[in-house]
């Protein structure tokens, strides 16, 4: 991350228009949240409306290198990708737009797009300075013909990717008030090597990166917020016990290594404690410590098994699995250990929870039948959707997105796991990963800016 | 289940074979079983050198035959759980009671006991799963008059399948408590 990060100062994101632009575009919003207006409303409840986007074939500028245009091109492609997954927008074009006779006329071409249906239009141009791609992008509201969003980008050829993932961000904050998550990435297990190892990999399954080297079994990668290290569970020493990885360095080190069994970390939301399950005399037990493994703490004592702890995202509270009345099921209590509360009650056994970001619900693996589920209840109301009935497979270890619009999770079908992406009401999942097994994804919060 | 024991013996003749292997027998021994393809110093074990420099590869290599022979003579077998559950059944406690004499007429040894589920459930919950079904092995050998000192637990979890495969035929034998002899008292 710091790698690509200190490449980041190569990126400029400029102001927003041109100068010789803006002349002929009334004064666009300096600041486009203040300016969500009434568009926000059509694409509330759930992405259902969409926001009907025109995005005509990206132009690149005569003079252009083909190292920069390639860079240019990759650009386009990653933003058309970024804006299509979000799944806020319907998108026409290049090919819908085909269709029209423009004449070159701004006003005129508008009133073409808006012919369409589409409500707003993205133009986008690409051209080379100082050994730098450049891209210029504005949106534009057809109906008004106003300038809605304008931005400037600048970087070397490799950053494209990443050029669009910024890009694609600013305009879902602008259309959604939520910044987009383009820039997320996503930690997870696979066995690709031969042994599990945990990796890394952009939120759309991209730039696979591997993050351990043990040759053992490595397993349960949980991010920090801060994003800079990532904790996990290992075998490489003994007995499995939870270890951190610096992203920056790569570096190494125990965080909880004494004992039987040190397992399930995840860290409190502002990063300074670590919730794991411990084994005591062959029973585990949920446990918290600071996060450099010091200041155990114990907060659970039961018989039964007690695993996988969550932080709620305010840090107040603490969910996690135990099987004290018979089968699994999840049980919300305070980060102290009291106020115990049962959350689950249908399915034979409940598993994994994970809280969204707002606080107020929880998903978690649910067997209803042969196969596991996913499943969300809404904490307030204790209700429950099961959102992967439909779908084939057994699906777990699901993860949510920092902005709360998706899901990632492991689907095992035909023998083989793989990593997927569905909204977080459910729908068509994408699935992002297909060398060897793929599971146990956990999902980065927002890179800071 | 004969055929079990046939591929478990295999697979430790061939771990024996691989004295070049620096790692610990025990945790060597499931990935033969799955056939993940062996590594080059598998095929080709490096000659006496690698004992020389590490000699507790000779030790490892005695204490899997000391279990291998075990093996072969009906002791130290695993013993198998239901779905989800911990508790021991009574072919399981007869099974313990054989490993509980062996422990107690070969006090030069200390034995590890593995704890394995099968593939259902998450990661995370099954290595607590494990963790429970080893106690429970261990707990029943201490209670058969096996000092504590010469038993160790470690929990699997799914991670270490036994048989791999998606039935019931599988599975039931992927949810086991494994022992091995790990260790000498004397050494």
């Amino acid at each position: 991350m710091t790698p690509l990060r200190s490449a980041l100062i190569l990126l400029l994101t400029a102001g927003l228009v041109a100068p010789s632009l803006a002349a002929q575009d009334p004064a666009p919003p300096q600041d486009p949240v203040t300016d969500e207006s009434d568009i926000t409303a059509v694409i509330e409840k759930g992405g259902v409306a969409q926001l009907r986007l025109a995005f005509p074939a990206l132009v690149v500028r005569p003079g252009t290198s083909s190292g920069a245009a390639t860079a240019i091109r990759g650009f386009e492609r990653a933003l058309r990708q970024d804006l299509e997954s979000s799944g806020v927008f319907a998108i026409q074009g290049p090919e819908e737009l085909s269709v029209l006779d423009l004449t070159g006329d701004r006003g005129q071409d508008f009133e073409l797009y808006r012919s369409l249906t589409n409500e707003t239009v993205l133009l986008v141009e690409g051209y080379e300075s100082d050994e730098r791609f450049v891209i210029e992008g504005r949106l534009y509201d057809l109906a008004s013909q106003q300038s809605i969003l304008g931005k400037r980008y600048r970087g070397t050829f490799d950053l494209s990717r990443r050029v669009a993932h910024t890009f694609s961000d600013e305009i879902l904050l602008y259309f959604t008030g939520t910044r987009g998550i383009a820039l997320t990435s996503i930690a997870f297990t696979s066995d690709r090597s031969g042994h599990k190892e945990i990796y890394l990999m952009d939120y759309d399954g991209e730039s696979v990166r591997p993050l351990t080297d043990h040759d053992s079994i490595s397993m349960a990668p949980a991010w920090a917020p801060t994003g800079d290290n990532i904790a996990y569970v290992s075998f490489f020493a003994g007995p499995p016990a939870i270890y951190r990885v610096d992203l920056a360095t790569g570096a190494k080190q125990p965080i909880v290594n004494d004992g039987n069994l040190n397992s399930s970390p995840d860290f409190s939301a502002d990063g300074t404690r670590i919730a794991f399950t411990r084994s005591l005399e062959g029973n585990t037990e949920i446990f918290v410590a600071n996060r450099d493994g010091s200041n155990l703490t114990r907060l659970t004592r039961s018989a039964g098994i007690d695993t996988n702890p969550a932080f709620s995202p305010n840090g107040t509270k603490i969910a996690f699995t135990s099987s004290r009345a018979g089968n699994p099921h999840i049980y919300i209590m305070d980060t102290d250990g009291t106020n115990l509360q049962r959350v689950t009650f249908e399915g034979t056994y409940n598993d994994g929870a994970e809280w969204s970001p707002d606080g107020t619900k929880i998903v978690y693996a649910t067997r209803r039948g042969r196969d596991f589920d996913i499943a969300v209840t809404d904490l307030a109301l204790l209700d429950t959707q099961v959102l992967t009935s439909a779908v084939p497979g057994s699906h777990e270890s699901p993860t949510w997105s920092p902005d709360g619009r998706f899901l990632a999770f492991s689907t095992t079908l035909g023998g083989k796991t793989q990593i997927r992406v569905m909204p977080a009401t459910g729908g068509p999942a994408r699935t992002l990963t297909g060398d060897g097994n793929n599971m146990a994804p956990d999902w980065s919060a927002y890179p800071p800016r | 289940m004969i055929r079990n024991r046939m591929v478990l013996l295999a697979s430790l003749v061939l771990l024996i074979g691989a004295v070049g292997c620096g790692k610990k027998p025990q945790t060597a021994e499931a990935p033969v079983i799955k056939s993940v393809e062996p590594t080059p110093t598998d095929v080709a074990p490096p000659p006496a050198p690698t004992v020389t420099e590490d000699p507790k590869a000779w030790m490892n290599e005695e204490l899997a035959k000391v279990t291998e022979m075990a093996n072969q003579k009906g002791l130290l077998g695993d013993v198998y759980f239901d779905f989800d559950r911990f508790e021991l059944s009574a072919d399981a406690r007869e099974r313990l009671a054989k490993n509980a004499r062996f422990m107690l007429d070969e006090p030069q040894f200390v034995l590890t006991v593995e704890g394995h589920c099968d593939e259902r459930g998450t990661n995370d919950y099954n290595l607590a799963l494990g963790e429970k079904r080893a106690s429970a092995a261990r707990d029943y050998l201490v209670s058969l008059g096996v000092p504590a000192n010469r038993l160790r637990t470690i929990s699997y979890g799914e991670e270490r399948p036994f048989c791999s495969g998606s039935s019931e035929s599988c599975w039931s034998q992927n949810r086991r408590a494994h022992f091995m002899i790990s260790s000498r008292t004397d050494g």
